[in-house]
C-alpha cells in the first residue's frame, strides 16, 4: 500500500476500497456507487488503474497498491497531475478528484492521452457530476508532457 | 443594512482555492471521511412497495446474522422521531418509520445496525415484510392519481396574471400553441447520502454533507424534541449536492436514535440506488406554452400553464411561473401551476434554478415563435427585451440579456447559420444550431460572520458551506480584501452549526450572503485601529482624515505614502475582533433570528416587492443527429452570463462550465 | 452479500495464463465452485444479493504471469485470464481482426478492461433492472415466479431470442464478435479439457432462463480459438448507445465481409443488444451471400435479421434501430480499405 506493508484480518467480504477507508484510514479512494460506475473508487493495482469497490481485500493480497496518497514523490511535492488539476481548476467540490487523478496518470502511462477525443474516450469511467470535464481534459493535457520529460 | 462593498484588489482576482490542495493529495474530509472509533454501522431497508401498509415483520433471519445489533421499525422505533416538518408553503411531507404506512418505492421503512457494514447488509437483505399492498399511481395520467389546481387549494400561492391574455391569444397574428414535457431528474451527486451520529451525554453531533447546517441542526432537534442548542452538524466539505443535501430528510433523526439507544456512534452511508428515493428530485413536468405575436415580433399574449408530479401530501413546486411571466415585455400574461399527486417521494429544489423546467418550455415556445415569424431567435428576445417585468411594472435591478446574447452569438459564430432545416449535414451527421435564454432569480439570505484580526492575519467563522461552488476561497478572498491582506492569511471556518449562522448555500445566493456578511465585520473591524492610527500623539497617520485612509498590502496607509503596518496597529488594540448579522434588502429586520433558527430566509429574484433582480445568459449549442441510427450528440455549446459582481473568476467560470 | 468461503489458486492461475493447465492445478476445478477473476460481475451481483455463491475460487494470475494471446494452428489462442485491455491492446488482433479489438475497446471503462478478463467477460448477465432487483420476482433469479419485465419498463431488454418467461438482452459485445468469427471455447472440465463453437456456449431462455450456458458446475473456460481468416480484416463492432462511451450497446452489429469487387463472397454477422444470448444473424448472411453489396441489399438482409422480433412496449424501436445498425456496419464494412 503505497510502498509499504499491511497485515489485516478482515471478512472475506471486505472490499479493498472498504479495507482502504475503514481499516487504514486512507480516505482518499472515495465511495460513489459500490459497483464500479462511477471510477471514485480508482487506484492503481500493480500499476494499472482498477476499481477498489469490485477488489476483494483478499485478491489484492501480494499486490502493489497505489492510492491517491501515495502519489505525489516525496513530502511536500505534488504530482504533475495532481499540480495540473490545481492550475486548471479540474475539480469543483473535489469528490470524484482522487479517482479522477490516479486514472488520469494510468492514463498517460497507457499512451491514451494523445487528443482530447483520446483523453475523454479513456477517461469515461470517471465520472464528475460537477462537469469539471473540460478542465480535467486540460489538467491531463497539461501533465502529460511534464511526465513524459519524468 | 447593506452597503455596496469597495473591492480593493483581491476581490475579482483570479483565486487557486483554499482546499485545492487537499483535494488533489485525497486529504480533504467529507463527513463519512472522519474517523469516529467504535462506530456501528447502519445499512437502510426500503419498501419494494409503492403505496399500503407493513402488516408483518419477518425478522428472525436478519437478526440472526452475526454481529447484527438491532433492527429499527415502525414497531419498535416509530415514536423516537417525529416526520420532517414540511417546508414552507409546501403542504404535508411524507412519514417513514413513524407509521406502518407506505407512500412510495423505496422509502425507508427499517434501520439495520451491526458491528459491521458487511454484516449490516447481509441482514438488510434478509429482512422479510409482508404488505397490504395497494395499486400505485406513478406519474401523469396513471389512474388514482389526484390533480390539484395550485391557486386553488393553496391560499399562498398566486399565479402571476396580467392583462387578458385568452383574448389577446384569440386575436393574435402568429401564434404558438405547443406542449412540452421534461423528465424525472436526479441530483446524484458523486458523494452518497451519509449520516454518522454520536451522543456526548445529551448533546448530539452529526457528520453529514449539508447544504444548510443550521437547518439540519434545528430540523433534528424538532423531530427528536430536544433543544437546538444540544445538536451540532459538522460538514466540512460537501461532495456535490445539487440542492439534494438542502433539507433535512428522514434518515438522520433514526441515526441519531440509533446511536442513542446503542450508547454508541452509528455511521451510514447509503446506496447509490437508494439515494434516488430516500432524498429529493427533479419531478417531471408537462407544460402548454402559448404565444402570440405581432408579425413585428412584439408579444401581445404568453399563456404558460404547468402540471408537475409531487408525492401525495406535499405541494412543493418549483414556482416556475414566476419567472417566466416576467422575463419578457407582454401586455397580456396568463400562468397557471397544478400540481399531480403520485405515490411517489417529495421532490425538492434541484440544480438551482429549480424552476428550469418551465424555463426550458417557455424558451421552446420562443424559438417555435421565431420560426412562425421567420426571425432569427435573437433578434426576437431583443424585440420582446424589456427593462420592467410585465405583471407589476417592477424595475430590474440590471438587464443584460441582450449583451450575452450578443457576445454568445458572435463566439459561437452565429452569423454563419443557415436556418433552412436539413441545410447543415457532415457527413451522415445531421446538424443543428439553436439558442436560449438563460435567467436566475438573483437571491440572498441574511447570515451572520465573525471576523478576528491579529498580526498573522485573519480568522473567519461561519456556518457557510463549501459544496464545490468555492465558497471557502471568497470568504477569505472578502476578508483579503475587505482587511488589506492576502487570502492566504486569512483562516476560515465553515461547515458547522455552532459557527454564526449563514443560511443556505442554494439557489447561488450563498456568495452574496455570506460574502456580504463578512465584508460588514470587515467594515467593522477596520474602524478601531483607524481611529486609534489617526488618535494616537506619534504614529505615521496621525491626525489624518479616518476617512482617507485604506487598509492595503498588510498596512493602513494614508496620504504621501504614509502607512503602518498591521502589526504595529494591533500593537495598540490588541487582535480584535468583530460579530455581524447582514440584513439584505427584501429580508425582514428578525431575518438573522429566523436563519440561526433554521429557516431559510433566501429572497429576491422576483419575490421583492420594488424590484425584480435576476442575472442572464445567453447559451448557443450545436446538436448532432445521426442520419441512420440517430444518436444524440452536443459537441458544442457556448455560453455567455452575466453573473453580477464575480468575487472569484476562476471558480464562477468552472461554476458556468459545469452547468 | 451472503458469507463465503474465499480460496485463492495461483497455480490455477498461472496456468490459464500460460494456456496448458497441468494435471495438479486440475484439482481446483469442482463443481461446488464459483470463479472469480476480474469480480467485475461476480462482486457487482454479491453486492445486492443476486449471486450468493458458497465458495469462491480466486483464479486471477499474479502479476508476473502474462497471460497468452497467440498464434496456434488454425489459429489465434485468447488465454480467458488474459483482460480485455490487453486483448484490445493486441498486435494480431488489432491487425487481423479489428472486429474484436473494436468489441473489446468500445465495452465498458478504462478501469474495467484492465480488470475483467475474456473468459468472466463472455459469462456476464443480464442488465435487466428486474433480474437485479431482489424485490422483483424474477424467473431467472427464482424460477417459475415469473417475469416482472414483461408489462414493466423495457427498453434495454432484448426483442431476438426471448420467450414469454424471460426478455432479458444479453449485453456483452466480446461475445458477438467470437460468434461472427465461428470462434470456439475451451473448457476445462474434472475429466479434462473440451472444445466447442463459441455458438454452442449461451443459452437462450425458452423456459428455462436461470439456465444461461451449457457448461456443467464447475467448469472453467481456459481459452478462446478464433480461426485464421484473413479476410477478416475487413472488419468492424459498431456500438449504438445513448452514450459516446460507457454504456452498453441499444443495439450493435459485429460485422466481417469477404467482399470481391462489391460483392459478397462471404458475410459474418453477430447482433448485441437486441437479443437474449450472442447472436449469429445466419439469415442476415444468407441474403447477402453472393449480392452485390448495395443499400437495399443491406435492409433487406437486415430485414431478414430481424423477422422474427419480438417487441415489448418501449423497445419496440429495436427492431428498426437494429436493422439501421446493421445496415450501417455493412456499409461502412464495404467502405473500408481492403
Amino acid at each position: 500500500m503505497n510502498g509499504d506493508d499491511h497485515r489485516l484480518q478482515l471478512d472475506p467480504r471486505v472490499t479493498l476500497l472498504d479495507a482502504l477507508r475503514e481499516e487504514l484510514g486512507l480516505t482518499g479512494a472515495k465511495k460513489g456507487c459500490d459497483h464500479g460506475q462511477c471510477g471514485a473508487c480508482t487506484v492503481l493495482v500493480d500499476g494499472r488503474r482498477e476499481l477498489s469497490c469490485l477488489i476483494l481485500a483478499a485478491s489484492a493480497e501480494g499486490r502493489e497498491i497505489t492510492t491517491i496518497e501515495g502519489l505525489a514523490a516525496a513530502e511536500g511535492v505534488l504530482h504533475p497531475m495532481q499540480q495540473a488539476f490545481i492550475d486548471q481548476d479540474a475539480f469543483q467540490c473535489g469528490y470524484c478528484t482522487p479517482g479522477q487523478i490516479v486514472s488520469a496518470v494510468s492514463c498517460v502511462q497507457e499512451g491514451h492521452a494523445g487528443s482530447d477525443a483520446e483523453i475523454r474516450e479513456y477517461m469515461s469511467g470517471n465520472l464528475c457530476r460537477c462537469a469539471a470535464y473540460p478542465k480535467i481534459v486540460a489538467a491531463i493535457r497539461q501533465a502529460r508532457p511534464q511526465m513524459e520529460r519524468g | 443594512m447593506s452597503e455596496m462593498i469597495i473591492p480593493s484588489g483581491v476581490i475579482g482576482r483570479d483565486t487557486v482555492r483554499q482546499e485545492a490542495r487537499a483535494k488533489v493529495t485525497g486529504a480533504a474530509h467529507y463527513p463519512s471521511d472522519m474517523p469516529v472509533p467504535n462506530a456501528a454501522h447502519a445499512f437502510l431497508v426500503t419498501s419494494g412497495i409503492a403505496r399500503g401498509r407493513i402488516t408483518r415483520w419477518r425478522l428472525e433471519a436478519a437478526q440472526a446474522v452475526p454481529g447484527v445489533l438491532d433492527i429499527l421499525t415502525h414497531e419498535n422505533t416509530g415514536q423516537e422521531s417525529k416526520p420532517i416538518p414540511p417546508t414552507k408553503g409546501g403542504g404535508g411531507s411524507t412519514t417513514t418509520l413513524q407509521s406502518d404506512r407506505i407512500w412510495h418505492d423505496g422509502q425507508i421503512i427499517a434501520v439495520v445496525l451491526a458491528e459491521s457494514f458487511e454484516a449490516a447488509r447481509e441482514a438488510a437483505h434478509k429482512v422479510r415484510v409482508d404488505y397490504a399492498e395497494e395499486a400505485p399511481a406513478a406519474t401523469f395520467d396513471s389512474p388514482g392519481v389526484e390533480v390539484q389546481v395550485l391557486e386553488e387549494t393553496l391560499e399562498a400561492h398566486e399565479d402571476p396574471r396580467v392583462g387578458d391574455a385568452e383574448a389577446a391569444f384569440a386575436a393574435g397574428a402568429v401564434t404558438v400553441d405547443a406542449t412540452y414535457g421534461t423528465p424525472t431528474q436526479h441530483h446524484n451527486p458523486i458523494e452518497l447520502f451519509t449520516t454518522t451520529c454520536f451522543w456526548e451525554g445529551d448533546r448530539l453531533t452529526i457528520l453529514e454533507p449539508s447544504q444548510f447546517v443550521q437547518g439540519l441542526a434545528t430540523t433534528v432537534a424538532k423531530q427528536l424534541d430536544i433543544a437546538p442548542n444540544k445538536v451540532q452538524v459538522i460538514s466540512p466539505l460537501v461532495g456535490g449536492a445539487f440542492g439534494s443535501k438542502g433539507g433535512a430528510t428522514a434518515r438522520t433523526a433514526w441515526i441519531a436514535v440509533a446511536a442513542r439507544w446503542l450508547g454508541r456512534p452509528v455511521k451510514l452511508v447509503a446506496s447509490r440506488s437508494q439515494g434516488f428515493t430516500i432524498a429529493t428530485y427533479r419531478a417531471e413536468t408537462r407544460q402548454r406554452v402559448r404565444l402570440a405575436a405581432g408579425r413585428d415580433g412584439r408579444l401581445q399574449a404568453l399563456l404558460h400553464e404547468g402540471w408537475e408530479v409531487s408525492s401525495r401530501p406535499s405541494n412543493y413546486n418549483v414556482q416556475g411561473t414566476e419567472t417566466t411571466s416576467r422575463i419578457y415585455a407582454c401586455p397580456n400574461v396568463w400562468t397557471r401551476v397544478n400540481v399531480v399527486h403520485a405515490d411517489r417521494n417529495t421532490p425538492g429544489f434541484m440544480r438551482a434554478p429549480p424552476d428550469l423546467p418551465y424555463g426550458f418550455g417557455l424558451e421552446s415556445a420562443m424559438d417555435e415563435l421565431a420560426i412562425a415569424l421567420d426571425m432569427d431567435p435573437v433578434e426576437l428576445r431583443r424585440i420582446n427585451d424589456t427593462r420592467r417585468e410585465p405583471i407589476k411594472g417592477l424595475p430590474y435591478t440590471s438587464r443584460s440579456l441582450l449583451e450575452c446574447f450578443d457576445a454568445a452569438a458572435e463566439a459561437f459564430g452565429w452569423s454563419r447559420r443557415d436556418k433552412r432545416p436539413g441545410s447543415l449535414r457532415e457527413g451522415d451527421w445531421r446538424i443543428g444550431w439553436g439558442c436560449a435564454a438563460s435567467y436566475y432569480p438573483a437571491k440572498i439570505s441574511a447570515a451572520c460572520a465573525r471576523v478576528a484580526l491579529s498580526a498573522q492575519g485573519a480568522r473567519v467563522d461561519i456556518a457557510a458551506h463549501e459544496i464545490g461552488t468555492g465558497a471557502w476561497t471568497v470568504l477569505a478572498m472578502t476578508a483579503a480584501d475587505q482587511l488589506g491582506i492576502e487570502p492566504e492569511q486569512v483562516e476560515v471556518h465553515l461547515g458547522d452549526s455552532t459557527l454564526p449562522a449563514a443560511g443556505l448555500a442554494a439557489g447561488s445566493s450563498h456568495t452574496a450572503s455570506i460574502c456580504n456578511a463578512v465584508a460588514m465585520a470587515c467594515r467593522e473591524l477596520r474602524e478601531r485601529p483607524t481611529h486609534a492610527a489617526v488618535t494616537a500623539n506619534a504614529g505615521p497617520l496621525a491626525g489624518q482624515d479616518p476617512a482617507a485612509l485604506r487598509f492595503e498590502g498588510g498596512a493602513l496607509r494614508g496620504e504621501k505614502g504614509a502607512a503602518e503596518p498591521l502589526a504595529a496597529l494591533l500593537g495598540r488594540t490588541g487582535p480584535m475582533d468583530a460579530y455581524a448579522e447582514h440584513v439584505p434588502h427584501g429580508n425582514p429586520p428578525d431575518a438573522p433570528e429566523k436563519v440561526k433558527q433554521g429557516t431559510p430566509m433566501t429572497t429576491g429574484g422576483a419575490q421583492l416587492p420594488d424590484l425584480i433582480q435576476y442575472g442572464f445568459g445567453a447559451q448557443f449549442v450545436e446538436v448532432r443527429v445521426h442520419a441512420r441510427t440517430g444518436e444524440v450528440r452536443v459537441p458544442r455549446i457556448t455560453g455567455a452570463f452575466a453573473a453580477g459582481r464575480i468575487i472569484n473568476p476562476r471558480t464562477a467560470h468552472s461554476q458556468l462550465m459545469g452547468g | 452479500m451472503r458469507p463465503f468461503t474465499y480460496e485463492r489458486a495461483a497455480d490455477l492461475g498461472a496456468a490459464l495464463a500460460a494456456g496448458t493447465v497441468p494435471e495438479a492445478a486440475r484439482q481446483h476445478i469442482r463443481p461446488e465452485v464459483q470463479y472469480l477473476a476480474g469480480g467485475t460481475t461476480l462482486l457487482d451481483l454479491m453486492k445486492i444479493d443476486v449471486m450468493h455463491p458458497e465458495r469462491v475460487l480466486d483464479i486471477r494470475p499474479d502479476a508476473a504471469a502474462q497471460p497468452v494471446i497467440r498464434s496456434e494452428e488454425g489459429g489465434l489462442w485468447l488465454s480467458a485470464v488474459a483482460s480485455m485491455a490487453q486483448a484490445a491492446e493486441h498486435p494480431a488482433v488489432r491487425r487481423d481482426y479489428p472486429v474484436l479489438a473494436q468489441a473489446l475497446q468500445q465495452a465498458a471503462s478504462a478501469q474495467l478492461r484492465n480488470m475483467a478478463t475474456l473468459g468472466g467477460n463472455v459469462l456476464q448477465r443480464t442488465r435487466c433492472h428486474y433480474f437485479r432487483d431482489t424485490a422483483f420476482p424474477c424467473n431467472k433469479r427464482q424460477p417459475g415466479s415469473g417475469c416482472s419485465a414483461i408489462g414493466g419498463v423495457t427498453r434495454l431488454l432484448a426483442v431476438l431470442g426471448v420467450s414469454e418467461h424471460c426478455i432479458a438482452s444479453y449485453p456483452g459485445d466480446f461475445a458477438q464478435a467470437l460468434i461472427a468469427l465461428d470462434a470456439e471455447v475451451e473448457v476445462l472440465a474434472p475429466e479434462g479439457p473440451r472444445r466447442f463453437p463459441f455458438s454452442q456456449l449461451h443459452r437462450l431462455p425458452g423456459d428455462t432462463p436461470e439456465i444461461e450456458t451449457t457448461l456443467r458446475p464447475g467448469e472453467l473456460i481456459t481459452g478462446f480459438h478464433v480461426p485464421t481468416l484473413p479476410w477478416a480484416r475487413r472488419s468492424l463492432y459498431l456500438k449504438v448507445r445513448d452514450r459516446e462511451s460507457y454504456a452498453f450497446a441499444l443495439a450493435s452489429a459485429a460485422v466481417a465481409l469477404d467482399l470481391r469487387d462489391g460483392v459478397v463472397h462471404e458475410a459474418r454477422i453477430g447482433l448485441g443488444g437486441v437479443a437474449a444470448a450472442p447472436w449469429r444473424a445466419h439469415e442476415a448472411e444468407m441474403v447477402l451471400q453472393g449480392q452485390e453489396l448495395t443499400e437495399a441489399c443491406a435492409g433487406q438482409a437486415a430485414e431478414a435479421a430481424f423477422a422474427g422480433a419480438v417487441a415489448h412496449d418501449d423497445n419496440a424501436f429495436k427492431p428498426e434501430l437494429g436493422r439501421r445498425t446493421l445496415v450501417r456496419a455493412l456499409m461502412q464494412a464495404a467502405a473500408m480499405e481492403p
